[in-house]
C-alpha cells in the first residue's frame, strides 16, 4: 500500500488537486508535458466573472 | 502556480512524459520520462540573459505564434519552475554548428549540451489524469477562412493580444498590420546594410548616390568596373527602400481594432465536428469584449449566437453588464461566412434570426470562440493507464461517481473529463483529491483492523 499520488498535467485542475493533496499530507508527484505549469489558464489575461488576472 | 514550486510534499516533474503505467489501485508503478532541457534545473536561476543572446529565434507557442521566443526560453515569463530550456528542434548547437553563446553568456554555468532524458520510476497509490483540452483547429471550417484572412482569429490568440504580457503588450493590433510591420522590420534591417555599402562607394569618390547614378546612367563614367559595382549596388538599394517607403506610408494609418465580432460555436453545437456544448465560450467571449471595451472605450463588439449560455453564478447578470455597459450587442444568428473586404478587414454574412433576414456587417477584427477538444495525448496516455475515453474522446466516467475513470485507483477532473470553465474546473479538482484521500484512507484502515 503506497500513500504518494501522481498528478497527471499542471494546470489548473492539476494544480489544485496537489495543493488540496499536499496539504492533507500526502506526497505527490506532478508531471507537465510542457516546461512550466499553468497550463491553459495562464495563457488567459484574466478570468469571468470577476475579471481577476489569471496568473 | 507558485505554491506547487514550493510546497514540501508536492514534487514537481516539468517537462516530463509518461510511458508506462502497471499495477492495481494502492500500488502503481509509473514510468516517467524527464525530458532533457539542457540547462541543469539545480543550477539555472531563471535569470533570462542566455534568452537574451541566443541569435535563434523561434515562433513562440506559447503566445498562440503572434511572437517569438529564443531556442533557449522559458515557457513564459512567470513560469514555474522558471528554469530555461533548450529547444532541440531549432538550437544551432544541438544541430551540430557552432554557437554555444548562452553557455558562454550564463554565470550559473547551468547549460549543459550533453545532458539526457532521465527514465524515472514512481510507486503511487492512486493517479490523478487531469490532462486538459486542446483548442479546436478552425482551419478545417471552409467558411470561416481562418488561414486565408489575417484578421479572423481564435480565441486564445484573441486573449494573448490582450494580455499585457503579450506580443503587443496589451494593444489590440491586427495580426494583418503586425505582419506588415514585422515586413517593414525585415526590410529596414536590409536596407540598412545596403545603405552600409553605398556609404563606402559615397565616401570614396565623394559623391551622393543618387546623383552619381544619374550621372552614370547618361554615360558619364564609361566603363570604370568600380562604378559599374556602386551603380548595381544603387540600383539594388531602391529596389529595397521604395518597397519599404510604400510600406511605412501604409503604417501610418494603421489603428487598433475598434468594431470586433465575436462568433460562438466554433467547432461545437457542430454535427460536423462536435456536437457538445463546450459550454465556457458563450462568457469567454463577453469577457475578452468587456476587457477590449476596458483597454479602449471606442470598442464596440457584437456576438454572433445561436444562444447565450450564462449558466453560473453571476454570470447572467455579467452578460447584461457588458451589454449596458461595454457595448457589446448580442445577434442571434449563424454566421454564414466570412469574407475580406479592403484594407483585410473581414466581412460577416448571417442571418438575424429574430429579423429573419440575411445581412452583412464589416469588422476590424473577428475572433472564432473556438470548441474545447479533447487533449491530443489523450488517446496515447488511456493506452499507458489502461483507461478508456467516451464517444466524445474525453476520460469515461460513471455517472454515479463522475471522477473515477474506467479503472480503480484512477481519477480523473477539469477539461480532461469534458469541458467545463476555471471554478468547476477548481472544484472538480478538490472532489478528486478527496477521493484520493478516501481510497488511500480505507486502504489504511482496512490494514488496521
Amino acid at each position: 500500500m503506497n500513500k504518494e499520488i501522481l498528478v497527471i498535467g499542471g494546470g489548473i485542475a492539476g494544480i489544485q488537486s496537489s495543493l488540496d493533496l499536499g496539504e492533507m499530507g500526502f506526497k505527490v508527484h506532478m508531471v507537465e508535458r510542457l516546461p512550466s505549469i499553468g497550463g491553459k489558464m495562464a495563457q488567459l489575461d484574466k478570468t469571468f466573472p470577476t475579471n481577476d488576472c489569471a496568473i | 502556480m507558485l505554491d506547487v514550486g514550493r510546497h514540501p510534499n508536492i514534487e514537481l516533474m516539468a517537462y516530463t512524459h509518461v510511458e508506462r503505467g502497471e499495477g492495481q489501485s494502492g500500488d502503481f508503478t509509473v514510468t516517467v520520462r524527464r525530458k532533457a532541457r539542457y540547462v541543469e534545473e539545480d543550477r539555472c536561476t531563471g535569470c533570462g540573459a542566455c534568452a537574451e543572446k541566443c541569435p535563434t529565434v523561434v515562433s513562440d507557442a506559447f503566445n498562440e505564434g503572434l511572437g517569438t521566443r529564443r531556442a533557449i526560453y522559458s515557457w513564459f515569463a512567470q513560469g514555474i519552475p522558471s528554469t530555461h530550456t533548450i529547444d532541440p528542434d531549432h538550437c544551432r548547437q544541438l544541430n551540430g554548428k557552432k554557437c554555444g553563446v548562452c553557455k558562454k553568456t550564463c554565470q550559473a554555468d547551468a547549460i549543459n549540451f550533453d545532458q539526457e532524458d532521465r527514465v524515472v520510476e514512481l510507486h503511487v497509490g492512486a493517479i490523478i489524469a487531469a490532462t486538459g483540452y486542446e483548442v479546436f483547429d478552425p482551419s478545417i471550417i471552409p467558411e470561416y477562412q481562418y488561414k486565408e484572412i489575417a484578421n479572423v482569429v481564435t480565441a486564445l490568440e484573441f486573449e494573448r493580444l490582450l494580455s499585457a504580457s503579450g506580443p503587443t503588450g496589451g494593444h489590440l493590433d491586427r495580426p494583418s498590420d503586425l505582419a506588415i510591420e514585422a515586413d517593414i522590420e525585415a526590410l529596414e534591417k536590409k536596407a540598412k546594410r545596403s545603405q552600409r555599402a553605398l556609404d563606402k562607394f559615397e565616401e570614396k569618390y565623394d559623391e551622393a548616390s543618387p546623383e552619381f547614378y544619374e550621372k552614370y546612367q547618361n554615360g558619364e563614367y564609361g566603363h570604370d568596373e568600380d562604378r559599374k559595382k556602386w551603380a548595381s549596388k544603387y540600383g539594388a538599394h531602391m529596389a529595397i527602400a521604395e518597397p519599404l517607403e510604400a510600406l511605412r506610408r501604409r503604417a501610418e494609418g494603421f489603428a487598433v481594432a475598434k468594431r470586433l465580432a465575436f462568433i460562438q460555436c466554433v467547432g461545437s453545437r457542430d454535427f460536423r465536428f462536435y456536437p457538445f456544448c463546450s459550454s465556457y465560450c458563450c462568457m469567454h467571449s463577453i469577457k475578452e469584449a468587456i476587457i477590449a471595451h476596458e483597454h479602449e472605450p471606442e470598442t464596440t463588439s457584437t456576438i454572433f449566437g445561436m444562444d447565450i449560455r450564462a449558466v453560473g453564478k453571476g454570470f447572467e447578470e455579467y452578460k447584461v453588464r457588458g451589454g449596458n455597459k461595454s457595448a457589446i450587442t448580442y445577434v442571434r444568428g449563424r454566421v454564414a461566412e466570412i469574407t475580406e473586404a479592403p484594407d483585410h478587414n473581414p466581412v460577416i454574412w448571417y442571418e438575424d434570426t429574430c429579423e429573419r433576414r440575411v445581412k452583412s456587417q464589416e469588422f476590424d477584427m473577428v475572433v472564432l470562440a473556438t470548441a474545447c477538444a479533447p487533449g491530443k495525448g489523450i488517446k496515447e496516455l488511456t493506452q499507458v493507464l489502461g483507461i478508456k475515453i467516451n464517444e466524445f474522446g474525453f476520460l469515461k466516467t460513471n455517472p454515479s461517481q463522475p471522477l473515477d475513470t474506467t479503472r480503480p485507483g484512477i481519477f480523473t477532473c477539469g477539461c480532461a473529463y469534458g469541458p467545463m470553465d476555471i471554478p468547476e474546473s477548481v472544484a472538480q479538482a478538490s472532489g478528486a483529491a478527496a477521493r484520493v484521500a478516501q481510497i488511500l484512507s480505507e486502504f489504511e484502515m482496512r490494514k488496521a483492523s
